[in-house]
């Protein structure tokens, strides 16, 4: 589905995972959508953060549309991660989609108090996850109006 | 006393001289002779008369002497009188003393009698004393030995607090172990099935038949491990994801149930009746776990007939006995003990599917709930299975709370 206003260009998707196998699936379900994506991909917490401040190899990363950020993360965990760039008044107007495993009430209402835009577990069926990938970015991507990129 | 006086004898001496030579006359003739004579007889009378009267006087003098004796004498003898009578009065005197001595002693003697009666009162209120002191000795004995009971009760009770700690962090311990394992196995295994999946679907009809039959066993097998990690992390959180107990109705809880489980329902034809149901003191989500697994089996093992099953609660002996009753293929009762295990499972997966997981959470989730779970069957006709829940509830949940893992 195409959303009837937003101008044909690439969104820029930030994955935050440090499963190959998720990064894997992730992308074989965008590539099934039929939205343009740019995604990139850190594998921890710390390289999200350098890559949304554009620090050390990543000067050349461009401001992402969406973030979908995993909570256990080697290094700098979700949890932290969420919290830096709520904190920070250039990040926070970024959606961040926390996609993870954890089922945690304690994780879904912190993440929540933390402003994260949505929780989401990811399915153990390879079918409702495609689906729930696709579902997100449907939604964030086309259904939702974001900021224009600054 | 008075003394007598000079002897009488001193007095009786002769007339005196000097007189007589006084009455002598100078010189005269015859006449005066004879004048002369009779002058001197009357001097001798005279002085015979002087004499006489000189012995009289004498005489008188002894006489007053012998008086004067006689007086000295008496008063000697009224000295004497005196003397006895002074004695008398000093005898007197000391018998009044004496008497008096006497009183005073035995005034003494009645004192000490009374003093004695006393000091036997004082005795025996020692005496008591001491009793009652040997008989605290022996409160003291009665409450060093009490004492040293419960030393030794408080250090068995708290040998007995020690091991129920660490059975309890034992235990949690293994509950965390379950939890963490089944849902970190959740993981790769979600990658296997996920991978063989896309595999299928990417490479079906391509590789041959055999690696579609490979293939397929795979993604079975991933998609059975799945579903029986997901059962055991449902297990392991009945003990590590304890709510607090609150009231739950049950007749709500059954509504719930009966929701959920309407494809069940729908799919088998099947008819779930029930009698009013209590509000109990439990965990509400369990509860419904209990009461869904429960319903959900009776409607699973059914013959030939739909289903057919009777939600019911009855209050015994201050417990809420609560049966679900089914018309189903019933249980042998030599598996009845064996159904609430832990993957045991009667049945193969082609005749009925299930893990064998379900009785074994339900089981204990009632036991954490201070209930009982049994069953009643007869092969062919059904079966009743029965829970109970204490009516004055469980106020505290056994078990922990695991810090979520991610």
């Amino acid at each position: 589905m195409q959303a009837d206003s937003e101008p044909a260009r690439p969104v820029d998707i930030l994955l935050v995972e440090d499963n190959p196998g998720d990064v894997r699936l992730i992308r074989e379900a965008l590539h099934e959508g039929k939205l343009l994506n740019q995604l990139s991909t850190v594998p921890d917490g710390q390289q999200a953060l350098a890559f949304l401040r554009k620090q050390g190899s990543h000067a050349q990363a461009s401001r992402p549309d969406l973030i979908l950020l995993d909570l256990n993360l080697p290094r700098k965990d979700g949890r932290e991660v969420l919290a830096e760039i709520k904190a920070d008044p250039d990040l926070r107007s970024i959606p961040v989609v926390i996609l993870t495993s954890s089922h945690a009430e304690e994780d879904i209402l912190k993440s929540y108090n933390a402003h994260a835009n949505c929780y989401v577990t990811k399915p153990l069926d390879l079918e409702k996850f495609v689906t729930v990938v696709k579902s997100i970015e449907n939604f964030w991507l086309s259904i939702v109006k974001l900021p224009s990129k600054m | 006393m008075s003394t007598p006086k000079s002897a009488p004898s001193e007095y009786e001496t002769p007339p005196n001289p000097g007189l007589l030579a006084l009455a002598r006359p100078p010189d005269l003739a015859l006449e005066r002779s004879s004048a002369e004579n009779g002058q001197r007889a009357l001097l001798n009378i005279l002085e015979d008369f002087a004499a006489e009267k000189t012995t009289l006087e004498s005489g008188q003098r002894a006489m007053l002497n012998i008086l004067e004796d006689y007086d000295a004498e008496q008063a000697r003898m009224e000295g004497a009188q005196r003397a006895v009578l002074n004695i008398l009065d000093d005898f007197a005197c000391e018998k009044t003393q004496l008497e008096a001595a006497q009183g005073a002693m035995v005034n003494i003697l009645g004192d000490f009698s009374e003093e004695k009666a006393r000091l036997q009162e004082t005795q025996r209120a020692v005496l008591n004393i001491l009793d009652d002191l040997r008989e605290k000795g022996n409160v003291e004995l009665v409450n060093q030995q009490l004492g040293k009971e419960i030393e030794e009760r408080k250090r068995a009770e708290e040998e007995l607090a020690c091991r129920a700690e660490e059975l309890a962090r034992s235990n949690a311990e293994l509950q965390q172990f379950a939890y963490v394992a089944s849902h970190d196995l959740q993981e790769p295994l979600r990658m296997v099935a996920s991978f063989t999946q896309l595999l299928g679907q990417r490479y079906k009809g391509k590789l041959g038949a055999d690696a579609d039959e490979f293939i397929g066993y795979a993604v079975d097998g991933a998609h059975r491990m799945q579903v029986l990690v997901n059962d055991l992390l449902a297990f392991s959180r009945v003990g590590t994801r304890d709510k607090e107990f609150t009231a739950a109705d049950c007749e709500k809880v059954l509504q719930t149930v009966l929701a959920n489980l309407q494809k069940t329902l729908e799919e088998s034809s099947g008819q779930v009746t029930h009698d009013p149901l209590p509000t109990v003191r439990g965990d509400e989500t369990q509860l419904l776990q209990v009461l869904q697994n429960l319903v959900g089996n009776a409607l699973k093992f059914h013959g030939a007939e739909p289903p057919r099953v009777h939600v019911s609660a009855q209050q015994i002996k201050g417990e809420w006995r609560f049966s679900v009753r089914d018309n189903g293929i019933g249980i042998d009762l030599q598996h009845a003990e064996r159904i609430f295990l832990l993957f045991q499972r009667l049945h193969t997966r082609a005749e009925f599917p299930g893990t064998g997981m379900g009785l074994a959470i339900t089981k204990k989730i009632v036991e954490r709930h201070g209930g009982r779970i049994w069953v009643e069957s007869e092969p062919g006709k059904g079966s009743t299975f029965y829970f109970s829940l204490p009516m004055k509830g469980v106020t505290h949940a056994s078990g922990f709370r695991a810090s979520a893992a991610g």
